[in-house]
């Protein structure tokens, strides 16, 4: 099956590896770690299932932007390389925070999921087809539920994975009937014959309802507003490792694959002419999100329920790098996606080792971080700093590529441009409840109860470091990034 | 009216039956078979276009709803655990007092 260039085998090999990582390491739980302390089978299943990410992260990267596969199920480009590279970076950073935090029961089960999810992710940032994007998003989402609900003792996590279940499948049910209308409308499932498909002259207003539907799925999927009311119980609820999961590389396969769908696919219709089209429906969720997002993020005191309304407000200014994508590339929105994932990731880290410390969950219990752990703090810093977007930091080019390209659309009339011109003075509200959390951090003093240092465990040390030190590298040097799509 | 309108008329009425159940129930297994529901409109969906279509591709149509009735079933077996484990702790499955996550 050589159809588009590449066979099937090759395309997919990262999948496989994962797949075949995810079955190791239940195996060797089940077979040789089955007596071994619980610490002990924690590091085999995180070593195996890191094993099996680098894997994949070489075969990946191997194939590289080799065009359509598998008759053009499947389309590996430039997006879709540098997608699945990010992926897999974010779930390997998820993986070695893993040790670090605190420990649940059943780590083989824990890590299989993680590796199954990404395997639905990585086939999310490729898919070119109907079915294969709806099967995708359901492997992953799927995982990501029971990993939501995966701390049995807790009954805030059961609680969260149920929320998230419902709507997701409420979510799901809506996506599967859109494309369901939109298989009607054009009759093929395939991403170029939609294209040509919608391109004819006379549709029928049915598709206003297809577009509707599977933004709203969409909408669900990446956390924008009016969609987002599982974010912040989730984020709060589930095991903070799952959390980073859902936040970062789960957000960064939903764009991508949103960015395929609407600009390749659906982009005959995207001002629509007659009909509404899809441009307009982007950018009122992006508007939502983002007043919304950073609106409901200064009434929290939750250090997690201000990241989940900051993911809202950071899923706002992603969607206008959506809609900026047709004319400035998919370069700006997957920069702002991969270091918006990394920071996540950070501080969700920083998170669970602080929860595993029995910190916690107020921002005010961070009070005097800065004596009790300064790697904390530091890692900390970078990490909130770079989500509010302040230079140096990786956070603060993303926002000005996106912005940028948002401008140049229609200059400052065009509804992008005013929206554009809207998240530039929020983040300026968004810096106020990020320098909120950093305040709590680093100046305010502890309270004679809150003296004893904070232990971190190396490999939780390591990746947060790592993950800090790349946010700054990728801010100095954007080029690094952004040259994957020149 | 022709078949296929009234495929599609008959598959809009369950998705909304479904989408009713689920946004008006609070026993969170009704809410799981309002889910249901509407996945099956969409599956009617898929079938009714491939049937009374002529220009659609052969067989895409029924293929994709036996994905799709398979992922419905795999959703149903995740969504009866979630429900347990919530089960374990409330003691009941009554939506409105699954409130520990607010604010």
């Amino acid at each position: 099956m050589t159809a588009g260039g590449t066979t099937l085998a090759s395309a997919l090999a990262g999948e496989a590896a994962l797949v075949a990582g995810a079955l190791a390491v239940l195996a060797f739980d089940l077979t040789g770690a089955r007596n071994w302390a619980a610490g002990a089978r924690w590091r085999a299943a995180t070593t195996l299932g890191g094993v099996a990410v680098l894997v994949a992260l070489t075969l990946v990267w191997r194939v590289g932007a080799a065009g359509p596969a598998a008759g053009g199920s499947f389309m590996l480009d430039a997006l879709g390389t540098a997608s699945r590279a990010g992926i897999l970076v974010l779930a390997g950073l998820t993986l070695a925070l893993t040790n670090g935090a605190r420990r649940l029961r059943h780590p083989a089960e824990f890590v299989a999921l993680v590796l199954l999810a990404t395997t639905g992710l990585l086939v999310m940032a490729v898919a070119q087809q109907l079915l294969l994007a709806f099967l995708a998003l359901e492997l992953a989402s799927l995982s990501l539920y029971v990993l939501a609900g995966f701390d049995r003792t807790r009954p805030e996590s059961a609680e969260a994975g149920l929320k998230y279940f419902l709507l997701g499948g409420l979510s799901a049910a809506f996506l599967l009937f859109g494309f369901s209308l939109l298989y009607g409308l054009t009759g093929s499932i395939e991403f170029t014959a939609i294209a040509a498909g919608l391109a004819q002259p006379g549709l029928s207003p049915l598709l206003a309802v297809a577009l509707v539907m599977i933004l709203a799925a969409f909408g669900f999927k990446v956390a924008a507003a009016p969609f987002h009311l599982w974010a912040p119980d989730v984020y709060e609820g589930a095991p903070p490792v799952a959390a980073a999961l859902v936040a970062s590389a789960s957000k960064l396969a939903g764009f991508t694959l949103l960015v395929r769908l609407l600009w390749p696919g659906l982009g005959a219709v995207a001002a629509g002419s007659g009909l509404p089209g899809w441009l307009p429906v982007v950018a009122l969720i992006s508007a939502a999100s983002l007043l919304l997002g950073n609106f409901g993020a200064l009434a929290q005191s939750n250090l997690r329920r201000l990241l989940a309304y900051s993911a809202i407000a950071h899923a706002g200014a992603l969607l206008l790098g959506v809609m900026a994508a047709g004319a400035a590339g998919p370069g700006p929105l997957f920069y702002y996606a991969a270091t918006y994932g990394l920071a996540t990731v950070g501080a969700f880290g920083v998170v669970s080792v602080l929860d595993q410390a029995g910190v916690g969950p107020g921002i005010t219990d961070l009070a005097g971080l800065h004596r009790r752990s300064p790697l904390l703090a530091g890692c900390l810093f970078v990490f909130v700093l770079s989500l509010a977007g302040i230079p140096p930091l990786a956070g603060f080019v993303g926002k000005f590529l996106v912005f940028a390209a948002a401008l140049r659309l229609g200059g400052l009339h065009s509804p992008a441009g005013v929206l554009a011109f809207a998240a530039i003075f929020l983040s300026a509200v968004a810096l106020y409840y990020y320098l909120g959390v950093l305040k709590a951090a680093l100046v305010t003093a502890t309270t004679p109860d809150q003296e004893t240092c904070i232990t971190v465990p190396v490999s939780a040390a390591v990746t947060l470091v790592a993950a800090a030190l790349l946010l700054i590298l990728l801010g100095l040097l954007p080029s690094a990034l952004l040259g994957l799509f020149s | 009216m022709s078949p296929l309108q009234g495929c599609l008329l008959l598959s809009a009425a369950l998705f909304s039956v479904g989408l009713v159940i689920a946004l008006a129930r609070s026993n969170a297994i009704l809410v799981l078979l309002g889910i249901e529901l509407m996945l099956n409109a969409a599956n009617l969906n898929f079938i009714a276009f491939w049937r009374f279509h002529s220009g659609a591709a052969p067989a895409t149509g029924v293929i994709f709803v036996l994905f799709a009735i398979a992922v419905a079933a795999a959703e149903a077996a995740v969504g009866l655990a979630l429900v347990i484990a919530l089960y374990r702790h409330q003691k009941n499955l009554r939506l409105q007092e699954a409130t520990r996550l607010r604010g």
